[in-house]
């Protein structure tokens, strides 16, 4: 018998599958040979992670908090590239949303029930806004719209750094870095979980169910799939690189409105934890499917999670982003391998 | 020119073994049997014709020969001595070298450079003179011309072909395969290329040709191997064999590809008026240069006009200024008495104007979405496939699975992407799909291109369906042949103008050929039957 190894165009779903868990069990694997070379206890730092986050409500409860914004900036970047634009500017979006939100909470005087909807469109506005630029520069110029967004991130940061520790600066004196505590909150439904994860949730699935099963959405698949065929078919390609790039920027935006209305409460520097970024990693391990995104979004969590936990074990942070380096490395290595079929055939030849 | 010996096998001494012998060839993709059983011998000094339609499994059993693929079943025996190939290094180790369709070289390369690269006898530390003479001298004892020096981005086709066989030649190649060598030549390259083909078997080595062009098999090649659906059908002498009868081998019928320009009584009647006009259009190409000359071009309802000329000469700017998809730059496009001078390729297709685009994988489909997604993209805006806004995929499978029916395409999963299927395959399907929209123009540029026998006699009937039904029918070809037996009239394109307009029954080869070449005609008749 010989044994061959044979590429297969398209790899099959259950593939594919096997081999994601099997990336994911080889880069915890890997991370815990290393902890386990640092002199950590490997074993017991797991059953920690793992009495911690899904042994009780409250480590559930984390994870519900940490998933909601990931759920949003992975649905932006995956909505985007559905057209074919890199929106590496989810990060970004994500502080102009909060900003936006937060300007509105402080400044404009009005009942929970009706500025919680008043902050929810002016975060989506702020993301767009965000986005406008870059959108309008790849529309119309053909200028690439990774390097405007990812630039603007580093202006949002700023922004928001500046506006928190000066003109918007508490002025109780409590706080030496953040805004006066926002006066209107998202509920909550379960424990400190707030409404926004529902909301995010049927976000996803609203976008999925228009990406699917409108005339729209299969517009929108055609021309990022082949700019040229969507130009055969007489499709407005423009229009809806324009359209679908402002959404994108509109949903990281409600990420972080979301964030500041309804997990921190106050708008401060620092306030998107990298989700923006961690977007764009969920989105790839979404492999381009906007319910993939749940999924995603929901791993990206229990990781974060378990970082947060590690750091109580004297864990660094590093450590933590490393873990997550590796499951997308093991990931794109997993995926390529699943195009793969390994046969037995009687020798050739011998 | 050495003279070849009539029949070359027969005069080698009883019991030399063959240079390669396949025996009981198999390989299976997912779903599909690409060969079966096929035995194949090749002998010293034979130009061996492999010959078969699209998807027959010529490339896949030469693949095997190549060590590109591993087979299923079977065995490779070379000289006497089974063989197992894992890569293309072992075949070449062995004398079995293959010149690719889609050549295989270094454009940035000079030729010495793309001769040396990854060859374990070039020395280590060389010059680039030394390259050059070792090149020179390589290509003088092997009869090749080429230019050593020369950057392979400056050379014409065939001499990059050269380059590619000199390539495989200089390895020790004693088994050369050559996939379509001519679909990239003019005639004199041919004539060069065969000439220099019969020189290497006359060496003792042996060439294996594959080709769709029968006239080009019955010239060239000594045996003749008939491949269909995978397995072998016959090996011949090709001495003993015809046109008609190779083309019969090959799709398992008889071929009629004449008179295509007979209509049955019930078809419909040229129109009086042209359902599409052009007036002085001119558009220009993608790098901004002029591509069409103050085009002035009529066509009617239910004629088919070809348009003939060497690619390159604006052809493609045509289709696209004929469905929308490339403004013109001055001029008039009149559809049915409308001004379409500004409309875009949407307002095309609404109106009734199909086009089969010439590179039909990069402008008519999306590869990498689905073959349902892929069938729908004309008619997604409408019923039933979608309702308002709605678009609703198991109605636009529905659709798919019809298309592919009409188009006799088997499509073993409508959810896979559309480059999976191979590229006759992908033809039909356009074709098809174009058709169904087509109610008053069918641009179809190359329609044949890339298809086999069997695929271009059925593509035909198509178009002559469609004409018949009463639609304009605009067909661009580089096949001579192909457009005088289809079409009613033939313009012939040179330098993006029109050097005139004949009827093809009052015409001749000759005369569309001097047009071809740049001389005009003077007055543009008007169709039959007016």
């Amino acid at each position: 018998m010989a044994i061959r190894i044979q590429r297969i165009p398209s790899a099959p779903p259950a593939a594919a599958l096997a081999a994601r868990a099997v990336a994911i069990v080889l880069a915890l694997l890997v991370a815990g040979l290393v902890l386990a070379a640092s002199g950590a206890d490997p074993l017991r730092l797991a059953s920690q992670v793992l009495g911690a986050t899904f042994g009780s409500s409250f480590g559930l409860e984390d994870v519900g908090l940490l998933v909601t914004p990931l759920i949003l900036t992975g649905l932006s970047v995956a909505v985007a590239l559905k057209i074919g634009a890199w929106n590496i500017g989810a990060e970004g979006q994500f502080y102009a949303g909060a900003f936006a939100a937060t300007a509105v909470a402080l400044f404009v005087p009005g009942p929970t029930v009706l500025m919680l909807p008043l902050m929810f469109l002016a975060g989506a506005l702020g993301g767009l806004v965000w986005i406008l630029v870059p959108t309008l520069a790849r529309a119309y110029a053909d200028v690439s719209e990774l390097i405007t967004t990812l630039l603007l991130n580093f202006v949002a940061t700023l922004m928001v750094y500046y506006v928190s520790t000066g003109p918007w600066l508490d002025p109780s004196g409590h706080a030496l870095a953040t805004t006066a505590r926002l006066p209107h909150d998202i509920p909550e439904f379960w424990g400190i979980v707030h409404w926004g994860f529902p909301l995010a949730i049927l976000l996803t699935v609203l976008v999925a169910a228009v990406l699917n099963f409108t005339r729209w959405g299969y517009e929108v698949r055609i021309a990022g799939s082949n700019p040229q065929a969507a130009r055969y078919a007489g499709m407005p390609f423009r229009r809806r690189l324009i359209v679908v790039m402002l959404l994108s920027g509109a949903i990281a935006g409600v990420a972080g409105m979301l964030e500041v209305a309804g997990t921190v409460h106050r708008l401060q520097g620092g306030i998107s934890n990298n989700f923006g970024y961690l977007g764009i990693m969920v989105a790839v391990l979404a492999r381009g499917s906007a319910l993939g995104v749940l999924a995603g979004a929901a791993l990206m969590a229990v990781i974060l999670n378990s970082g947060i936990i590690l750091q109580t074990q004297g864990i660094t942070v590093s450590t933590v982003l490393a873990i997550t380096g590796l499951i997308l490395f093991f990931t794109a290595i997993g995926d390529e391998l699943a195009h793969y079929r390994v046969t037995r055939t009687k020798p050739v030849g011998a | 020119m050495d003279a070849m010996p009539d029949n070359a096998p027969a005069q080698l001494a009883p019991g030399t073994p063959p240079l390669v012998l396949l025996k009981g060839i198999a390989k299976y993709f997912p779903g599909v049997v690409a060969n079966q059983d096929v035995d194949l011998d090749v002998m010293p000094g034979e130009i061996h014709a492999l010959l078969g339609e699209n998807g027959a499994g010529k490339s896949t059993l030469m693949n095997i020969l190549t060590g590109i693929y591993q087979p299923d079943a079977g065995e490779i025996i070379v000289d006497g001595y089974a063989k197992h190939f894992a890569s293309p290094v072992d075949a070449i180790a062995a004398g079995i070298g293959m010149v690719h369709q889609h050549f295989k070289l270094v454009k940035a390369f000079t030729v010495a450079e793309n001769i040396h690269l990854g060859w374990s006898q070039t020395p280590k530390r060389i010059s680039a003179a030394a390259l050059e003479a070792r090149t020179a001298d390589l290509a003088a004892s092997l009869n090749l011309a080429v230019r050593p020096g020369a950057r392979v981005s400056d050379l014409s086709t065939g001499e990059q072909q050269r380059v590619e066989i000199l390539r495989v030649l200089a390895r020790n190649a004693r088994v050369l395969i050559l996939d379509e060598p001519t679909a990239v030549l003019t005639p004199a390259e041919a004539r060069e290329l065969f000439r220099a083909l019969k020189q290497f078997v006359a060496r003792g080595n042996a060439v294996i040709f594959i080709s769709h062009k029968l006239d080009e098999v019955l010239e060239i090649s000594d045996r003749v191997t008939v491949l269909r659906g995978g397995r072998k059908v016959t090996t011949e002498k090709t001495a003993d064999c015809s046109e008609t009868m190779l083309a019969r081998l090959m799709v398992g019928r008889e071929i009629v590809l004449s008179d295509l320009r007979a209509r049955s009584s019930g078809a419909a009647k040229i129109s009086a008026e042209p359902v599409m006009s052009l007036r002085g259009v001119s558009a220009r190409d993608d790098l901004g240069h002029t591509a069409l000359d103050r085009v002035n071009l009529d066509i009617y309802a239910g004629e088919i006009l070809g348009i003939a000329g060497v690619a390159g000469n604006g052809q493609k700017e045509l289709s696209q200024v004929l469905t929308g998809m490339r403004p013109a730059t001055s001029g008039k496009i009149i559809v049915d008495g409308h001004d379409f001078s500004a409309a875009d390729a949407a307002a095309f297709a609404g109106f009734g104007v199909g086009h089969i685009p010439e590179d039909r994988l990069h402008s008519g489909l999306a590869p990498a979405l689905s073959v349902t997604d892929n069938a729908v993209i004309r008619e997604y805006g409408k019923a039933p496939v979608s309702a308002g806004f709605l678009y609703r995929p198991r109605e636009a499978a529905a659709l798919a699975r019809s298309i592919a029916e009409a188009a006799s395409v088997t499509v073993p999963d409508f959810g896979m992407p559309v480059r999976n299927l191979s590229g006759g395959n992908q033809q039909r399907l356009v074709a098809r799909r174009e058709m169904r929209i087509a109610s008053k123009v069918l641009i179809a540029a190359y329609p044949s291109r890339g298809l086999d026998v069997g695929a271009i006699n059925t593509m035909m009937r198509y178009l002559v369906e469609l004409r018949d039904a009463g639609v304009a029918v605009l067909v661009i070809s580089e096949e001579l042949e192909e457009l005088l037996n289809l079409s009613d009239r033939i313009a012939v394109l040179f330098h993006g103008a029109i050097m005139g307009v004949v009827d093809t029954a009052a015409s001749d080869i000759e005369e569309i050929g001097l047009m071809m070449g740049g001389q005009r005609k003077a007055p543009t008749p008007q169709p039959a039957g007016l």
